[in-house]
Order: C-alpha cells, then sequence, then structure tokens
C-alpha cells in the first residue's frame, strides 16, 4: 500500500515539473505579434493620427505605442534601400508623416505603388520623431 | 527636459533655414550583450540623425520601443522593466564631430563629442566614427561600449547572469540633404 502511494507520489511530481518545464519554454518563446493576424486597436486616417502626435505626444503614446494601427492615408513618398521599405503617408501640406516601415515578407507588393496612391496600411506603432513610425507594416490594399 | 528643448529647437531652426543639414530617417542602431548565460541583440531601424555641416554638429534620437529582439519575451522585459520606455520613450545623442569642416571624400576616422541620454540619465560620450563625406551624402558609422548602470537601469539578480554589464552599441546613419 505505502508503495503504491509512493509511486502516484512520484509520478504526480514528475508530471508538475513537466508541466512546469513546458509551460516556461511556452512563455520563453511566446512568438511576437503578428501584424497580419490581429484586428486592429485602432482605425484611422493618416493625417488624423499626425495630428494627435503633434498636438500631444505624451498622450498619443499612452494611446497607441505598441498598438496594431490600421492607416489610410495618400502616398506621399517611396523608399527603398536594401531590401527596406518604407512608405510614407501624409498630404502635402502637413510638415511629418505616417513612415510605414514594411514588413519584409511584404516586399513584393512594393513594386506596384505609386506616390500619390491611396493606401490603407496595418503596423505597430512605435512613436513620434519626426514623424510617427510603424514598424512591420502590412499593406492591406 | 533641457536636451528637449535643445533637440526641439534644433529640429524647429531645420523647418526654418532648410540647407545645410543632412538627415536620416532611417538610421540604424543595435545594442549586443554577451554574457555566461546568452547572447542578447537587439536592432532598431528608424533612428532619426541630423548633421548641421555648417558647424558639424549632430542629433540623434531613437525610439525605445523600435528596438526588435528576437524574442518577444526579451523585448517586453527591456520595455517594461529595464529602460522603462512608456516613461522614457526617447534615447537623444547630442554632440560635435570635430574637425568636420576639415574632412574630404575619403573615409576617415573622426572622434564625436557629446552627451547621450537613456533612461532619463544623461552622460558625457566621447567615440571614434568612420566617417565619408560627399556633396549629397554623409555616413557615419562606429560603436562604442555603454555601462547598463551608469543609466540607473538596474538589473535583478536573478538574470545577472543572462545580461552583460557593459552593452556594445553600434550604429550606421546614413545621411542626405534635407529638403522639404
Amino acid at each position: 500500500m505505502i508503495r503504491k502511494t509512493k509511486i502516484i507520489l512520484i509520478n504526480a511530481v514528475l508530471i508538475i515539473i513537466l508541466a512546469v518545464i513546458f509551460i516556461s519554454v511556452t512563455v520563453f518563446n511566446k512568438p511576437h505579434t503578428d501584424v497580419s493576424e490581429n484586428t486592429p486597436n485602432f482605425y484611422l486616417e493618416a493625417t488624423n493620427v499626425l495630428e494627435e502626435f503633434q498636438d500631444n505626444e505624451t498622450q498619443a503614446n499612452t494611446k497607441y505605442l505598441e498598438q496594431v494601427l490600421q492607416i489610410t492615408g495618400t502616398i506621399s513618398e517611396l523608399n527603398i534601400t536594401d531590401e527596406k521599405g518604407v512608405i510614407s503617408l501624409s498630404d502635402n501640406d502637413s510638415f511629418g508623416s505616417v513612415m510605414c516601415h514594411i514588413d519584409a515578407k511584404e516586399n513584393s507588393k512594393l513594386t506596384t505603388l505609386k506616390v500619390g496612391q491611396m493606401i490603407t496600411i496595418k503596423g505597430i506603432c512605435t512613436g513620434y520623431l519626426m514623424d510617427v513610425v510603424l514598424v512591420k507594416c502590412i499593406i492591406l490594399n | 527636459m533641457k536636451l528637449h528643448i535643445l533637440l526641439f529647437s534644433f529640429l524647429f531652426t531645420i523647418v526654418v533655414s532648410g540647407q545645410e543639414r543632412f538627415l536620416t530617417k532611417q538610421g540604424y542602431t543595435s545594442f549586443f550583450s554577451s554574457a555566461p548565460v546568452e547572447d542578447i541583440k537587439a536592432d532598431n531601424n528608424q533612428v532619426l540623425s541630423i548633421i548641421d555641416t555648417s558647424t558639424g554638429t549632430i542629433a540623434i534620437a531613437i525610439l525605445m520601443k523600435s528596438f526588435m529582439f528576437e524574442k518577444s519575451l526579451m523585448q517586453e522585459h527591456f520595455n517594461e522593466n529595464y529602460v522603462e520606455s512608456d516613461k522614457y520613450p526617447k534615447a537623444k545623442f547630442k554632440g560635435q564631430i570635430l574637425n568636420f569642416n576639415s574632412l574630404d571624400q575619403n573615409e576617415q576616422e573622426v572622434t564625436i563629442d557629446g552627451n547621450i541620454t537613456i533612461h532619463g540619465v544623461t552622460q558625457k560620450l566621447e567615440t571614434l566614427a568612420k566617417i565619408t563625406r560627399t556633396t549629397d551624402h554623409i555616413s557615419v558609422q562606429g560603436s562604442f561600449p555603454l555601462k547598463i548602470a551608469d543609466f540607473n537601469i538596474k538589473i535583478p539578480s536573478v538574470v545577472v547572469n543572462n545580461i552583460a554589464e557593459i552593452v556594445e552599441v553600434s550604429f550606421a546613419l546614413d545621411h542626405k540633404p534635407y529638403k522639404k
């Protein structure tokens, strides 16, 4: 009888240890936010989000940093260097823009784009320097 | 805060007079930490850097949340526990490229002398950099060691073997003439 209890106990301990290892490995290897699979937290116009950052950067930071934003705007600049694509969205009147750093797997879509075209982009907001910066962007249409 | 105002007025003067500034919004910087347990590297491709060619002044602004790590958990810890990027979203550098106006078109080594602000703490920084200056392009690159403790960033003793006390910061900034 004591032996049986012992075996059950050892098994239980083993299962708990395995579970702990499994959980910690999953947590440790938690994947990055996949922009393409995430529903956006905000749907915005490029000029509006730029204005929000220009008016009150701290407030806009609290609202938008590390969030997935879906932004529509006019392409004011296209820049592809070393396989890295950057699309700037703004109307030409404003100083600054929304700079979208395009995810490398979207590069094939870049060739079809033209300055002046309307576009919708989804990406993660990392902050505001002279422009609002979005990273890991994917092109919707 | 003072530096913030300085940087802002610096940016503002660019808007007013356009010509002698070279700028990049897609500069690269990274840091590398080598510790017994693991090596950690993070890259940032969204660095803003401005050089005033009349004085050789350089101003750099970096978004802390733009540092991309291999593992998302590292990125989370970096932002939340170490650099507290909600409170201090940017790192800044303002300094002087020494002997800037005697540069010719060949790659040369220069000394850059200035102040760096990370995690709300400002420290003096002097580093060597390779610089190439032509009429339509100024490229500056180099690296320097940074002591984490100098910036009041505390590493918990549990992970002391995972994170180096001194990290290697690298940068590559490719400026173009600024026009708007």
